[in-house]
């Protein structure tokens, strides 16, 4: 069985608005994959080509060139569909339907047994926690409620590989966690979760690796924890007492406490500021790091995805 | 297969509880209230009367149904996008619009028979008689239904639904207009006018083939060679037109 839950290749997409309009060329042969087993956030700013990457992968636009793999099947194969859980961004739903209809309608789709399709929208309802408003009308429900009707639909089938469409997007704190505890749920049951968002913090706290789509490409892959650390910006020097009066290396940043202190220098003036202190006699006792946030890292992939 | 009859269920059930079939409580109440002014104007005829007012009735709800519900039905799964979810999901493009249609048929089939029912039973209170030719003509405008549905589905794929209103209307006019279009290929004699007259009326469907009304008001007997090519002429046609709409709806990015 492959490793690779999901395979995108040298994926194009331009699309013809019309007569006397430019074309606009969304996707520029954007590729990456997804290991089985993890939480891959896709990030990206509006118009970077991850929505129409997403809409590919679930079969809704055909791109002009490139592939995309399911669990290594052609994403339009019956048997590969079978194998994806897919959410859209924004609740769409119908508002004749109570919410368990909604959920049998969509497990008849899936061509559930029918001895099993109550079981399952049952444990769907529970997942999402939305049991006790099951024989509502979907037209009375709250914008999260939608939402989570909307990821139990995705989790109806069990599948292997969870695609979700900024599945946190206006939704409150609450809310939110109680979509990350579903996906991290899900990841413990071996599920592969693959989804976009624009909410950083969510995507840091629970993303296993991350790529960074702008201009329609990938820009950056790789665990976020790496990611980040390709980018540092500073570092902290700690040492025994007091600053040396006059420090030839320029700082940033300094304190002094009363037993020890710390300066604060580009990562280029690392090594003449350590020499410096060390020349100056001064008992060194900690270096670390000041990495950037995803946040000022995906600024600088933007900024140069859009030159 | 399960699929596409889980979309015509869901499909039928929208319209539904959409309220669809008050259409036909107003079709019943205007048989009422037709009648009774009808039965105290005309002398004599009071049956035939009712046969020809219920059966331009049935027509005209009927299609109201078919041309209304068929394009705003399909493009509210599209443009309400819960169509994303669906296709997301192994069910083919084909499967989907052909779910999308059959629920319409059906909705369209149900009003219809009610109609129906609702006109036998009332020249049966007028005339004393069961007409069941009623029911025969009813089935035809049934079959000239299912084909202004398929048009109706395949320029909900093709335009915006205003759009696809508007032709599907001008495709049902037309269509019942269309023997004038052939008398008009006998009028022209030169140029190159005449194959392209002849040309639009073999394109267009021509709907006046499942009138069967003035036969059935009044009693004329009808080929049973003429009914047979009328029912193979509409399934045909129908069959062609959906084709038309699953292929451009399989190649059509749902953005």
């Amino acid at each position: 069985m492959s490793n690779v839950a999901l395979r995108v290749d040298d994926l194009k997409k331009t699309f013809d608005p019309g007569l006397m309009k430019a074309k606009v060329e969304v996707l520029k042969g954007l590729s990456f994959e997804v290991q089985r087993g993890i939480i891959f956030g896709f990030l990206g700013p509006n118009g970077a080509g991850k929505t129409t990457t997403i809409k590919a992968i679930a079969g809704l636009i055909w791109p002009d060139a490139g592939s995309i793999e399911i669990c290594g099947l052609p994403h339009t194969d019956e048997a590969a569909k079978r194998r994806i859980g897919f959410m859209a961004e924004n609740p769409y739903f119908y508002p004749y339907l109570t919410g368990r209809e909604f959920l049998e309608f969509h497990a008849e789709l899936l061509a559930l047994a029918s001895d099993v399709v109550s079981s399952r929208v049952s444990q769907a309802l529970e997942k999402v926690s939305m049991s006790d408003h099951a024989d509502r009308l979907m037209r009375t429900y709250s914008k999260g409620m939608l939402q989570r009707m909307s990821l139990a639909q995705a989790l109806l089938g069990e599948p292997e590989l969870l695609i979700l469409d900024e599945p946190m997007s206006g939704l409150d704190p609450l809310g939110r966690r109680d979509v990350r505890d579903i996906i991290l749920g899900e990841k413990e049951r071996g599920t592969t979760v693959f989804f976009s968002s624009h909410i950083i913090p969510d995507v840091e706290t629970i993303c296993d690796r991350v790529a960074i789509v702008a201009d329609g490409r990938v820009q950056a892959v790789g665990e976020v924890r790496d990611l980040v650390a390709q980018e540092v910006e500073a570092y902290e020097v700690a040492f025994v007492g007091t600053a040396p009066s006059t420090l030839n290396t320029p700082v940033l940043a300094g304190h002094t406490g009363s037993d020890a202190s710390w300066v604060r220098v580009a990562a280029g003036h690392r090594d003449q500021l350590i020499r410096e202190l060390v020349d100056d006699g001064v008992r060194i006792v900690g270096l670390s790091p000041v990495r950037s946030s995803l946040e000022e890292f995906l600024m600088v992939h933007y900024q140069g995805g859009a030159s | 297969m399960r699929a596409m009859l889980a979309i015509a269920r869901n499909t039928l059930r929208e319209a539904l509880r959409d309220r669809v079939l008050y259409l036909f409580l107003g079709f019943a109440v205007l048989m009422l209230v037709s009648s009774k002014i009808f039965g105290l104007l005309t002398v004599g005829d009071e049956g035939k009367v009712i046969k020809d007012l219920g059966l331009a009735g049935v027509q005209f709800f009927s299609m109201l149904i078919a041309v209304m519900m068929s394009v705003l039905l399909v493009s509210r799964e599209v443009d309400g996008r819960t169509v994303y979810n669906i296709l997301a999901k192994p069910v083919r493009r084909w499967q989907f619009l052909l779910g999308k249609y059959l629920g319409l048929l059906a909705t369209v089939a149900l009003n219809l028979t009610l109609m129906a029912l609702v006109l036998v039973t009332m020249v049966r209170l007028y005339s004393g008689e069961w007409d069941m030719g009623l029911l025969f003509a009813s089935a035809m405008i049934l079959l000239e239904m299912a084909l202004v549905t398929a048009f109706a589905t395949l320029f909900a794929v093709l335009t915006r639904p205003m759009l696809g209103t508007v032709f599907t209307l001008a495709v049902y006019i037309i269509g019942h207009v269309a023997e004038n279009i052939w008398l008009l290929t006998q009028q022209i004699t030169v140029g190159v006018t005449k194959p392209i007259v002849a040309a639009i009326y073999y394109l267009l469907p021509n709907l006046e083939r499942f009138n069967f009304k003035t036969e059935v008001v009044h009693d004329l007997s009808i080929p049973h060679a003429e009914i047979g090519v009328t029912v193979v002429y509409g399934l045909a046609y129908t069959a062609l037109v959906l084709v038309l709409a699953c292929v451009r709806f399989s190649h059509k990015d749902l953005t």
